[in-house]
C-alpha cells in the first residue's frame, strides 16, 4: 500500500478531477439533513467536518431501493421480454466513513454466496470508493465495538485522513484507487502520517469493545430467551433501521403493471415487517414483534458468522440515531456478552 | 431530579402497588440527553427510571393497541402528553381500547425539543377531567403559529406547485413505515400496504408507489389525526406529512365542526351520517 499527502485546500481539485470522467456521489444538504446524492458541483459537497455520518449510508448506490429486474410487453410479434441493464456510469463515491465503505466486502460475501449477483458487482466494479477517516464520534457510533476502526481500510479504494497541519494522508489501497490518484496526481506529493492520533478524539469518544465471539454463542443458544420481550418491546416494528443500515440487504420481488406490460422490480424489504415472513396458508412464524427483532439480531451476529465469518454490522450508528424510539443495539450487545459471561446461561430447549 | 419527574414516578408507583395497571409505559434516558426511549415499568421499586423532559416525544397510546404487550398485561397505564391523550379517545371512539381500561399519567410539555421547556404533570386523572382540560386549556395551543403558517404557505400554492411540492417530498420515501408504526392511529392488524393478494399498493420506493402509500395513509388519517406530530418527527427522510394532516384535519373542522380527540361521546364524520351534512363538496 502506499501512502502519499494531499493538501486539504486540493480537495475540490481532486474532485473536479474525478467528476472528468465519472459521476460524483457525496454528502450534500437537502433541507436540513445532510445525505449521500449526486452532487452537481464539488462545492455542493459537505466538508466533513460537518457531519459524523450521511442521513443514507452508501447501500443504495450498490443495492437501490427499487430497480428493475426486467420488464415485459405483449406484443403483435410475442412476448418481448427487456433487462435488467447492467451497464452502469463509472463513479466516485466521496465521503463516506470506514465503517459504510467496511459494509461493501461484507454485503460482497451474500452477493457472490448462490449467486452471483450481477447488479451488485457490476455497480461495485464501476465505483470507486474514496473514504475518510472520522476525527470524531458521537454517542451512537460503535464502529471499534463490532472490529471496525475510525481510520479502518477494508472496502475503500483510497482513504483520506485528516491531520492536523491542513493535510490529508492518503492511503492508495485498490488499483481503481490508483486510478484516481493518476488523473491528478500533481495534487499529491509523497508523504506519511500518523492517523492514529489524527484519529484520537474518535478513538477516545467509543465505547468499549465487546466480546463477539460470546454474543455470538449466546445467540446461538438462546433462540428461546426470555429476554427477546424485554428487548423488543419498543420497537415500533418499522424498516427505519434495516433500510439505514448498510449492511442490511433482504429485498423482495414483486411483480408490477398489467396484462398487457409490466415489470419486475427488486425493493428493499425488512425482517421487521409481518408481511416479511407471511406464509401462504396465514401462518406467520415470525408472528410477534419479538421474534421480528431476534431476527435482525440473530441474523447480524450469529447465522451471518456461522455463514461468512463476519459479521453483518459495522458499527455506523444509524439505527440508534435514527431510530423513532432509540433502540440501542450496541447496549444490547453488552447485555448479551454479560449474559453470555453469566454462569448458567439459559439453554435453547 | 425535577419535582414533576418525582411527582410522575410517584403517580407510576400509586397505579403499580394498588394493582390497577400491570406496566406503566412512560420514557427513560435514551443514549444522549437530548433523547428518550420508551420504558415497560411492572415494579414499583423501578419507577425511577421514568423521567420527564422536554425530549419525551413518542405518542405512548401507540402501545395501548399493541396485541403481544396486551397478552402480557391486561391492564396497561401509559404517561400521556396532551396530544397523546386525544389519541386515547379516538381509540375509545374506535373502540381500539375500552374506556374502563384506561389508566393514564397525563403530562404537559409545553415546548417539545426545547430544553428549557416547562414540564408537569396534569392533576387530573379521570377520562372526564382530562378532555375538560383539553378542551379548555391544550385546544389554543394545539396548532402552533409556525404550524398554522407553513400550512397557509402551502395552502397559498397553486395545485401544480403543490403537486410538484409533494411529488418532491413523496420521492424521497424509502417505504420503511415509520410514519405507521409510530401512529397511534395506525393500528390496523394488516394494513392496505401490507396486502399483495391483491397488490393494492405497489411496493416499489417509486413515485406511483410513493405517492399511492402517503396518499392513502393521508386519507385514512382525515377526522382522525390527533396533530402529535409522530409521523413527521420519525420520518427518516424529513417528508413533512404533518402539513398534509393539518390541511385535512382543517377540512375536516371546516366542513363538519368536527376536532378529532377532543371528545369520547362525539361521533366520528367519517362514521356516522348526519341528515344536517352538507354535501357541497360531494360532485
Amino acid at each position: 500500500m502506499k501512502t502519499l499527502n494531499l493538501e486539504a485546500q486540493n480537495l475540490a481539485a481532486l474532485l473536479d478531477a474525478a467528476r472528468q470522467n465519472a459521476r460524483l456521489i457525496a454528502p450534500v444538504r437537502d433541507g436540513g439533513r445532510i445525505c449521500f446524492a449526486e452532487a452537481a458541483s464539488p462545492d455542493d459537497i459537505v466538508p466533513h467536518g460537518d457531519y459524523v455520518n450521511p442521513r443514507n449510508s452508501i447501500k443504495e448506490f450498490f443495492f437501490p431501493r427499487s430497480e428493475p429486474l426486467l420488464s415485459f410487453a405483449r406484443t403483435d410479434d410475442g412476448l418481448q421480454v427487456e433487462g435488467p441493464d447492467t451497464e452502469f456510469p463509472p463513479t466516485v463515491l466521496f465521503g463516506c466513513r470506514p465503517c459504510d465503505a467496511s459494509s461493501l466486502p461484507i454485503m460482497d460475501a451474500l452477493y457472490d454466496w448462490d449467486y452471483h449477483d450481477s447488479l451488485w458487482f457490476e455497480r461495485r466494479a464501476a465505483t470507486t470508493v474514496v473514504s475518510i477517516a472520522c476525527t470524531r464520534a458521537d454517542e451512537s457510533c460503535f464502529c471499534t465495538a463490532v472490529g471496525g476502526a475510525p481510520n479502518g481500510t477494508a472496502g475503500s479504494d483510497l482513504l483520506l485522513t485528516p491531520l492536523p497541519d491542513g493535510l490529508l494522508l492518503a492511503e492508495v489501497l485498490t488499483d481503481k484507487g490508483q486510478a484516481l490518484v493518476d488523473q491528478a496526481s500533481g495534487l499529491f506529493t509523497e508523504g506519511t502520517g500518523d492517523k492514529q492520533a489524527a484519529c484520537r478524539a474518535a478513538l477516545d469518544a467509543l465505547p468499549p469493545t465487546l466480546d463477539l465471539d460470546a454474543v455470538t454463542r449466546w445467540l446461538a443458544d438462546n433462540f428461546e430467551s426470555d429476554r427477546w420481550p424485554a428487548f423488543s418491546d419498543k420497537c415500533l416494528g418499522c424498516g427505519c433501521c434495516t433500510f439505514l443500515c448498510p449492511t442490511c440487504h433482504c429485498f423482495d420481488i414483486a411483480d408490477e403493471g398489467g396484462y398487457r406490460r409490466g415489470q419486475r422490480r427488486r425493493n428493499w424489504d425488512a425482517c421487521q415487517f409481518p408481511l416479511f415472513t407471511l406464509h401462504a396458508s396465514g401462518h406467520n412464524p415470525r408472528h410477534d414483534q419479538a421474534a421480528r427483532w431476534r431476527q435482525r439480531i440473530e441474523h447480524k451476529f450469529n447465522y451471518y458468522v456461522q455463514k461468512f465469518s463476519v459479521r453483518s454490522c459495522v458499527g455506523c450508528g444509524r439505527c440508534i440515531r435514527h431510530c423513532p424510539v432509540n433502540m440501542n443495539i450496541h447496549a444490547q450487545l453488552s447485555e448479551i456478552a454479560a449474559a453470555s459471561a453469566e454462569p448458567a446461561p439459559q439453554s435453547s430447549e | 431530579m425535577t419535582a414533576p419527574q418525582e411527582e410522575l414516578q410517584q403517580r407510576a408507583r400509586a397505579l403499580l402497588e394498588s394493582d390497577e395497571a400491570d406496566v406503566v409505559v412512560g420514557y427513560g434516558a435514551g443514549n444522549h440527553p437530548e433523547r428518550t426511549t420508551p420504558v415497560f415499568i411492572t415494579r414499583p421499586e423501578d419507577v425511577g427510571e421514568l423521567v420527564l423532559n422536554p425530549f419525551c416525544h413518542n405518542n405512548l397510546a401507540t402501545w395501548l393497541t399493541r396485541k403481544d404487550l396486551r397478552a402480557r398485561y391486561p391492564r396497561i397505564a401509559i404517561v400521556a402528553k396532551e396530544p397523546d391523550i386525544r389519541a386515547v379517545i379516538v381509540l375509545i371512539q374506535e373502540e381500539q381500547i375500552r374506556r374502563e381500561d384506561v389508566r393514564l399519567i397525563g403530562v404537559r410539555i409545553d415546548t417539545p425539543g426545547d430544553p428549557d421547556s416547562p414540564c408537569a404533570v396534569l392533576p387530573h386523572t379521570t377520562l372526564e377531567e382530562l378532555q375538560e382540560h383539553l378542551k379548555t386549556e391544550f385546544a389554543p395551543r394545539d396548532l402552533t403559529p409556525e404550524q398554522l403558517a407553513r400550512l397557509e404557505e402551502l395552502e397559498a400554492l397553486s395545485p401544480t406547485e403543490r403537486w410538484a411540492f409533494w411529488r418532491a417530498q413523496f420521492d424521497k420515501c424509502i417505504r420503511c413505515y415509520a410514519c405507521r408504526q409510530a401512529c397511534p392511529m395506525c393500528y390496523c392488524d394488516q394494513c392496505i400496504a401490507q396486502m399483495n393478494q391483491p397488490q393494492w399498493i405497489d411496493t416499489s420506493a417509486h413515485p406511483l408507489g410513493n405517492m399511492a402509500w402517503n396518499i392513502t395513509r393521508a386519507f385514512h388519517l382525515a377526522g382522525r389525526c390527533i396533530n402529535c406530530g409522530e409521523c413527521e418527527r420519525v420520518c427518516p427522510v424529513d417528508i413533512p406529512l404533518m402539513i398534509l394532516n393539518r390541511f385535512l384535519a382543517r377540512q375536516v373542522g371546516a366542513h363538519f365542526g368536527y376536532r378529532a380527540g377532543y371528545d369520547a361521546e362525539d361521533y366520528q364524520p367519517f362514521a356516522t351520517y348526519k341528515c344536517e351534512d352538507s354535501e357541497d363538496f360531494i360532485l
